[in-house]
């Protein structure tokens, strides 16, 4: 006989975080990971060890909006939604296309993605580039944290029981000017796994580079992004010389650390990273988009 | 329905339950009485059984062990080495200890991993490698043939140059849709042991031998079967063996059903393979003398490797008139999980090996290896390499030419050369495979041991049903073979009917295997239909049965591998272009071509469909698909992690047929199955090699293998 569960599945949103005030609860956007996580043996329902509250249905949860310069993504937006929304930016709808296949795409949230925090996942790198702040609403209200900080490693991240990753923010997204590169390598073009992943960003003007922006996925237990390296790049003059060049992809060199693991090796994770950056920081032309 | 020209293609006589989902497969039936069965599995690679302890089960579970075995304990294959429950040494890691049975899966899990087997560890060989290193201990099998090693050694003292090569394929696994799946049904008097499978001789053989039992005591019953690709071979009797024990013994039916995680970490796959080549070469960079070692790595048991090398050394010479060739081969034992039948069952690993070599061979003659490979082609007539004979027509030639003109390949190769200096990402390549596959069982199989027989019966109403022990399992027979009959018998389709094969009702027509069903059974089926129109008589019931009859050829002596190996040949050519990312290795398959020769398609979709899926997993296996194993352990346990290609990753593929009807095939049909398979990783690798202008000594060429490479050119550079 299967076991009883307890799931919620609340009208609104208030009720919703009521409840998660009252009761630690597992939320299940659109479930993608969560069943996979507490999958159990063939023919044996899946083991979720607490109440289960679902979310993936709540309107709040789904807006999608311009405010000022910033691009506010409500955390349950599908992939697919995404992808149909034309607020949502060209590199992060390239990213999403690299995501599963439409059935899962059709369930899997922007939210969950972060959420689920997998150095893997495919939405994380250009969250990380473009500076992304998540908000988190509880009965207490709001609060604001970038998700650098959120993320704190696989599967860990900086979210209060009570609280639900409500918008994601990306502040200056929707300003002109920045180039946006994403990459995923996987090994195949749909349904894969990304064994290393890249996102870089660029502003120019008068010939300098005004903000330059890198992170890489699947190379470390989160995303690689270093503030500091990035600096040195700033006010430099564009086109890179090839000196800049090598002296950036060799600090990336010193803190790209991947494992060996049944999808690749650390080897190629690593040469396949700096590659990346390489072309990125050499490509002397850019479109802004 | 009635059938004009038998090519042409009509709708599947599955294709409504298929596509409405209705189908029942194995694992949605359930029966009266029923419980389900789980293995405890050897957690070690090699060692000594020393003690079980299985905890106290509760009311209504037991336990399933060696000891409940009424016959002897091995599954029935060929040699005796696979034991149905190992109970004094287990030999990999997955090997079946015992099985629990009981109704809920949940509380078998948790007895499950209560079960303590202490084990006395032994030292155990991990790889191929290994393995040759001690070979004298490890081969299981071995033959060897060909020109006399003295008089190829007197031309290599004489030649210009010896080029040496060794090469190397990894595993493959089946991936078939639906994984495996047995369930045993107990009733008083039998035991029906239904399920996914491909061989229901081979199942009720392994099962007359495990239950000691009587012809009449123990059926086999095909159920919808998901895919098999050579997967649901021989694998399948073990799990026949286990439900069957088990239901005798608990007086229940029992089901035993893998999720995709155990399918892929406990059946068999492609044998992962070694070659060494020795070439003997003129001043111009024409072949003098060959020599190849071949080397499978056979896991833990024997299985059917034996016949898995004999067609890796038939096919070892590729399509080529090699002078002065010589070959050998054996299969070593390791402590990984066995291998066994797989689509081409050992010509994919030489095919691979061959048009490898093949190919960076004709760089010592400075030609495109293309035009290297065309100066060798066999041609009707010319001997085989055992002394065997090409009797019939051969049209590769034209099918070369065709696809040279619809590639427009010499443009294509200025082409890319151009681009390739152009762009420093990305390179382009193209590059090519010819190949061949025999027909039907190696040797005298199926005369000396498959010996086939089918049945025809006609009811009063004058339906004809097909009585024979083939499974379709997605490729098609049942629209196939009943198009054969309809057409011999001139009835509308809808009369023949074909139902799913039960061992009580066929007699033996062999096994769903070696491209054998459209030629070898289908053959005997339109012999059939043709004797019973001679006799029909209308208004009553009337059965005929027709037997195999053996080609006249030369005969086959497998001690010294010599005569005709196959009674018929299939033919194909491959060209592939690719573009590969030469920052992360990533190759993207960007134009396929395929020209077969399969004497006549009985339905061109059908075949269609065979080319398009065969010609994926072809080609996956050069450069997508990659399993490995780490102290004896599968590391790849779910298809995400593996990589399979999937819609993404295939391009449409340009096929065309070349037909050349072949006398004892019915309607001229020959092979058709494992022949698209082959010719996809070698001409895979030929492009990347092409793109990139370097070599590669393996498949699959991951964007790993690629990386690696390019990153030993840049180091080589800067020295
Ligand atoms: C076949 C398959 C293929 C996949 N392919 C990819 C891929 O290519 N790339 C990739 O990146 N991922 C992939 N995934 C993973 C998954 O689809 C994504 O991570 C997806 O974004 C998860 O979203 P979800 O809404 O389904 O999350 P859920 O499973 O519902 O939740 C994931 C985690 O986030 C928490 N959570 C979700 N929403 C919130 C919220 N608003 N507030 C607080 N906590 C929340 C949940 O409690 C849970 O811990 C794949 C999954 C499958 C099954």
């Amino acid at each position: 006989m299967p076991e009883k569960i307890t799931a919620y599945r609340f009208d609104y949103l208030d009720e919703t975080l009521s409840q998660l005030n009252k009761e630690d609860c597992a939320i299940v956007a659109g479930g993608t990971d969560v069943m996979v996580l507490h999958k159990s043996g063939r023919g044996v329902p899946p083991k979720i060890p607490k109440p289960v509250v679902f979310i993936d249905h709540l309107s709040e949860l789904k807006r999608v909006y311009q405010k000022d310069k910033d691009l506010h993504i409500g955390s349950c937006s599908t992939y697919g939604e995404l992808l149909e929304n034309p607020l949502i930016p060209i590199a992060l709808k390239n990213a999403i296309k690299t995501i599963a296949a439409p059935a899962i795409r059709n369930r899997g949230t922007l939210g969950g993605n972060i959420c689920n925090a997998s150095p893997a996942g495919d939405t994380l790198p250009l969250l990380y580039v473009y500076n992304a702040k998540l908000l988190l609403r509880s009965v207490n209200g709001d609060r604001v944290v970038a998700i650098s900080d959120f993320i704190q490693a696989p599967r860990r991240i900086g979210r209060n029981h009570n609280e639900i990753l409500a918008e994601i923010i990306l502040p200056s997204v929707l300003e002109e000017g920045s180039h946006v590169v994403f990459e995923k390598i996987g090994n195949r073009n749909a349904d894969a796994i990304a064994k290393v992943s890249f996102a870089g960003y660029i502003r120019i003007s008068n010939e300098r580079i005004d903000d330059i922006r890198f992170a890489f996925g699947a190379v470390g237990p989160t995303m690689v992004r270093s503030i500091d390296i990035e600096k040195k790049l700033l006010g430099k003059p564009f086109p890179l010389s090839e000196t800049d060049i090598d002296s950036i992809v060799a600090d990336f060199d010193q803190i790209i650390r991947p494992i060996d693991d049944q999808r690749s090796t650390a080897v190629y994770r690593k040469t396949v990273a700096l590659n990346l950056l390489r072309y990125f920081l050499n490509t002397s032309q850019y479109q802004p988009n | 329905m009635r059938l004009k020209d038998i090519s042409t293609p009509v709708p599947k006589k599955d294709h409504k339950d298929k596509v409405s989902g209705q189908l029942p497969y194995i694992s949605d039936v359930k029966v009266d009485n029923m419980v389900y069965g789980v293995l405890y599995r050897s957690p070690i690679a090699y060692g000594k059984i020393k003690s079980i302890y299985v905890p106290t089960l509760p009311e209504g579970y037991d336990v399933v062990g060696a000891e409940d075995i009424p016959g002897p304990n091995y599954v029935k294959i060929i040699k005796q080495d696979q034991p149905i429950f190992a109970n004094e040494w287990v030999n990999y890691i997955g090997e079946p200890i015992l099985m629990l049975v009981g109704k809920d899966l949940n509380t078998l899990y948790g007895l499950r991993d209560k079960v303590k087997v202490e084990f006395e560890e032994h030292q155990p060989i991990y790889t191929l490698d290994e393995a040759i290193d001690q070979i004298s201990s490890a081969s299981f099998v071995s033959y060897e043939f060909g020109k006399g090693l003295d008089i190829i050694s007197a031309i290599e003292q004489d030649a210009h140059q010896i080029v040496e090569e060794e090469y190397t394929t990894g595993y493959q696994e089946h991936v078939y849709l639906e994984p495996q799946g047995m369930l045993a049904v107990y009733k008083d008097d039998e035991i029906v042991v239904h399920g996914s499978m491909q061989a229901l001789y081979y199942i009720k053989n392994a099962l007359l031998s495990a239950l000691a039992c009587g012809d009449d005591e123990v059926r086999v019953v095909q159920s919808p079967t998901g895919g098999g690709f050579g997967g649901k071979e021989e694998f399948p009797s073990m799990m026949a063996c286990h439900v069957a024990i088990a239901a005798n013994a608990v007086k229940k039916s029992v089901m035993l059903v893998f999720d995709r995680h155990e399918d892929m970490v406990v059946t068999t796959k492609r044998h992962p393979a070694k070659f060494k080549y020795r070439t003997a070469l003129d001043k111009e960079g024409n072949i003098l003398s060959m020599c190849v070692d071949v080397f499978l790595d056979g896991g833990a048991n024997e299985g059917l490797s034996s016949v898995v090398l004999q067609r890796s050394l038939l096919n070892s010479a590729g399509v080529y008139n090699i002078p002065h060739f010589h070959a050998k081969g054996h299969v070593l034992k390791t402590n990984t999980v066995p291998n066994g039948a797989f689509r081409g069952f050992g010509a994919p690993q030489s095919f691979a090996g061959i048009e490898s070599h093949m190919g960076h061979l004709s760089k010592y003659a400075q030609l495109d290896p293309l035009e290297y490979k065309r100066k060798y082609l066999v041609k009707q007539g010319d001997p085989t390499i055992t002394k065997g004979n090409f009797r019939d027509p051969i049209l590769m030639e034209e099918m070369i030419e065709d696809l040279l003109d619809a590639s427009d390949y010499n443009k294509k190769k200025e082409e890319f050369q151009r681009f390739n200096q152009q762009n420093l990402r990305y390179k382009k390549g193209i590059g090519t495979s010819v190949f061949l596959h025999g027909c039907g069982f190696t040797g005298s199989g199926e005369r000396d041991h498959i010996k086939a027989t089918v049945k025809l019966v006609k009811s009063k109403d004058g339906k004809v049903l097909l009585k024979i022990s083939n499974s379709d399992m997605g490729q098609g027979i049942y629209t196939t073979l009943s198009k054969i009959v309809a057409k011999e018998l001139d009835l509308p389709l809808e009369q023949v009917s074909y139902p799913d094969p039960d061992t009580k009702e066929v007699p033996d027509s062999g096994p769903t295997v070696a491209s054998r069903t459209t030629m070898i059974v289908g053959k005997l089926l339109e012999r059939a239909a043709k004797k019973l129109k001679a006799e029909w008589k209308s208004g009553e019931e009337q059965e005929v049965f027709e037997h195999y009859v053996h080609r006249e050829m030369i005969p086959w002596d497998e001690k010294t591998f010599t005569g005709d190996a196959y009674p018929a040949y299939s033919w194909g050519v491959n060209f592939v272009e690719v573009e590969v990312d030469t920052l992360t290795g990533i190759v993207k398959l960007e134009k396929v071509y395929g020209n077969y020769e399969v004497g006549k398609a009985i339905d061109d979709r059908i075949m269609k469909g065979q080319i398009d899926g065969g010609l994926a997993q072809g080609l996956a296996y050069g450069y997508l698909e990659k399993m490995t194993t780490k102290q004896g352990k599968i590391q790849q346990k779910s298809i995400s992690d593996y990589g399979p290609p999937t819609s993404l990753d295939v391009v449409p593929i340009e096929s065309k047929l070349f037909d050349n009807p072949y006398a004892d095939g019915p309607s001229g049909a020959k092979g058709a199955g494992e022949l698209t398979l082959i010719g996809g990783a070698p001409a895979v690798q030929s492009a990347i090699e092409d793109a990139l202008q370097t070599s590669f000594q393996q498949i699959p060429v991951t964007a790993e293998v690629i990386m690696e490479s390019l990153e030993r050119k840049l180091v080589n550079r800067v020295d």
